[in-house]
C-alpha cells in the first residue's frame, strides 16, 4: 500500500502538475531577499535563538542562520522569520 | 498574516516565557492552534511574543504542566485602552453628563415658525400657543400630539381656516391659512324665490320682485314666492299702450319668507339606560417605558375609586434626530361611575322628544323655531319606546332661482 502510495505520487505531479510541496509533504520556502524567510509545511520548531533557526520537517531539518532574528508570526506549520539570513542548510536525519 | 490581523481590536499581551528552551513553549501553543507573533529570544532561557487576549486561557492551561514561567509585559489594544478610559473618572462623567446634554437639548422645542399669516394673527398664535405651553424651550414630550394642536389651534382661533403642525425635530412648523370672509355674492342676473318645502306662509317681507303668494297660503316645493318679472304695463296708467307692447322687467327678487312646515320624526327610546360619568377625581401617573418594561417614576400604586378610566399618552424621548426606545407614558386615572337608569314610559316619552327635537334643530339650523311637538303613534316593546312624533315648525322656505334667457323669451311668447 505505502509502496503503491510512493509510485503515484511523482506521477501526479507529473501528469497533473500537482504542487509537488502539498503532495510530498515537503516544506515550502519561501525567501525575500535577505529580510524574510517563509516557512510552510514544517513538522515543528527545534531550536530557536537570536540566529539560528532549526525546523524539523519530515526528511530531517532545515537549518536557517543569520543574525537579529525575529519570528513575525507563529503559527502552527508555518513560520515567517525576520532578520538578516545568511545560510539555509538542509540537515539529513541525524539517526 | 490574517490570524493576527485585528489583532489591535481585540487586545492583545506581550508574554515573557522564562524556562529551558522557552521557544518550546510557543511551540506547543502552536500546537494548540494559539497564533504567535513577534517571537523575540531575549536571552538563552527567554523569549517573548505576541497573543491574543482571548488565547492567555489557554496558553495557562498549557504551562500548568510545565516548568515554564510566564509574565505578562505589555498589554495592548482597544479593551485595554476603553477599561483605562472607564477607569478616568472626570472623562466618564464628562461623557455620561455630554450625552445627557444632548438628549436634554434634544427633547425641548428650540424654535416655533409660523407661516402663511399676517402679524397680527403670527402674534394671535404664539399668544395661543403660549397658553398650550408651546414655546422654545418647552419639553417635546410633555406636549399633545400635533393633531391635537391643530384642531385645537383652529377652535381657538376664529380667523384660522386652517393650520398645519409639523414636528420637525425640535422645530414646531406652524403653517396657516387666514380666513378670508368672502361677501355674500349678489347675483345679478334676475331671479325667482321659490320654496323648498311644502308649508303654510307665515311671515312676508319682500325688498324686490312680485309676491305671488300671501300669508296663509299652501305652498308645494318649487312653487314661486316672489317673482322676478314684473310687468310694467300693469303698473302704468295708459292700458291702451300696454296691450300693444307687453314691456317686461326683470330683477332680482329679494325677500324673507317665513312658513310653518311640519315633519314626522321616529325615534327609539331605551327604558333602561347605562351611562358612564366621570366623578372629576382623578390622579396624574408617570412612568418609563423601555420596551416593554414600566418603570413608574411618578404616582405609586392604584387610587381607591370604584371605577378607573384610564387615558394613556406616550410620548418618545429624542436623540438628536433619532427616537430613542425610551417612552414617557402619562397616565390620566380618572374616577367613573356607573349610572343605571330605569324610565317609566312617561319619562322615555318625554325624553324621546326632547331627543327628537334637538336632533330637528341640529338638521334645519338655528333659525328653525319648532312650534310644537305631537306624539301621532307609540308603541313600547323590548324595553324600548318607538315613537311617531308630529312636529310644526317655522322656517325660512325660500331658495333663489335664476331666471334665464330662454325662459324670458318664452314667457314672452307665452304672454
Amino acid at each position: 500500500m505505502k509502496s503503491w502510495h510512493r509510485g503515484i505520487k511523482p506521477w501526479l505531479i507529473k501528469y497533473f502538475a500537482l504542487p509537488s510541496d502539498v503532495i510530498l509533504e515537503l516544506p515550502r520556502i519561501t525567501i525575500i531577499g535577505q529580510i524574510h524567510v517563509y516557512i510552510e509545511n514544517h513538522q515543528g520548531l527545534a531550536t530557536y535563538t537570536d540566529s539560528e533557526l532549526k525546523l524539523k520537517t519530515n526528511k530531517g531539518y532545515i537549518q536557517i542562520t543569520g543574525s537579529s532574528f525575529v519570528l513575525k508570526m507563529m503559527l502552527p506549520k508555518e513560520i515567517l522569520l525576520e532578520g538578516t539570513i545568511k545560510d539555509i542548510q538542509f540537515l539529513p536525519d541525524s539517526h | 498574516m490574517k490570524h493576527i490581523q485585528g489583532a489591535y481590536l481585540k487586545g492583545y499581551v506581550t508574554v515573557l516565557v522564562k524556562g529551558n528552551m522557552p521557544e518550546l513553549f510557543f511551540q506547543k501553543c502552536n500546537g494548540k492552534g494559539i497564533a504567535v507573533w513577534n517571537v523575540k529570544k531575549m536571552a538563552a532561557d527567554a523569549c517573548e511574543g505576541n497573543i491574543k487576549l482571548k488565547d492567555i486561557k489557554y496558553m495557562k492551561a498549557l504551562r500548568r504542566k510545565t516548568n515554564y514561567k510566564l509574565k505578562f509585559l505589555h498589554k495592548k489594544g482597544s479593551p485595554f485602552v476603553l477599561s483605562n478610559l472607564l477607569r478616568n473618572k472626570q472623562l466618564v462623567t464628562g461623557f455620561l453628563l455630554s450625552m445627557m446634554l444632548i438628549i436634554f437639548l434634544s427633547n425641548i422645542i428650540w424654535e416655533v415658525k409660523i407661516t402663511g399669516v399676517p402679524k397680527d394673527i403670527e402674534e394671535k398664535i404664539s399668544k395661543q400657543l403660549n397658553e398650550y405651553g408651546i414655546h422654545s424651550g418647552s419639553w417635546i414630550f410633555s406636549l399633545d400630539s400635533p393633531s391635537d394642536i391643530q384642531q385645537k389651534l383652529v377652535y381657538d382661533i376664529p380667523e384660522l381656516l386652517w393650520v398645519g403642525v409639523d414636528q420637525k425635530g425640535t422645530t414646531y412648523n406652524l403653517e396657516g391659512v387666514e380666513k378670508t370672509i368672502v361677501k355674500k355674492e349678489k347675483v345679478k342676473g334676475p331671479q325667482n324665490l321659490v320654496a323648498t318645502k311644502k308649508g303654510v306662509i307665515k311671515k312676508m317681507y319682500v325688498i324686490k320682485g312680485l309676491p305671488m303668494v300671501q300669508i296663509n297660503d299652501y305652498v308645494e316645493p318649487g312653487d314661486i314666492l316672489v317673482s322676478g318679472v314684473i310687468d310694467e304695463s300693469l303698473k302704468s296708467d295708459n292700458k291702451d299702450t300696454a296691450q300693444d307692447d307687453k314691456h317686461l322687467d326683470y330683477v332680482a327678487a329679494e325677500g324673507d319668507i317665513t312658513a310653518t312646515t311640519w315633519y314626522e320624526v321616529a325615534v327609539t327610546v331605551p327604558m333602561h339606560t347605562n351611562k358612564e360619568t366621570l366623578t372629576g377625581n382623578r390622579e396624574k401617573k408617570y412612568d418609563i417605558r423601555i420596551g416593554k418594561v414600566r418603570l413608574p417614576v411618578w404616582g405609586f400604586g392604584t387610587p381607591e375609586y370604584a371605577a378607573i378610566h384610564r387615558e394613556t399618552d406616550e410620548n418618545p424621548i429624542r436623540f438628536i434626530k433619532w427616537e430613542l426606545p425610551i417612552r414617557i407614558v402619562s397616565t390620566t386615572l380618572s374616577e367613573k361611575m356607573y349610572n343605571k337608569e330605569e324610565r317609566t314610559k312617561r319619562e322615555a316619552i318625554i325624553a324621546g322628544m326632547e331627543q327628537a327635537k334637538q336632533e330637528l334643530q341640529l338638521e334645519l339650523g338655528p333659525d328653525a323655531v319648532i312650534l310644537s311637538e305631537k306624539v301621532l303613534h307609540e308603541t313600547s316593546e323590548h324595553g324600548k319606546v318607538k315613537l311617531n312624533l308630529y312636529m310644526s315648525v317655522e322656517e325660512n322656505i325660500i331658495q333663489s332661482q335664476p331666471i334665464e334667457s330662454s325662459t324670458k323669451e318664452h314667457k314672452n311668447q307665452g304672454d
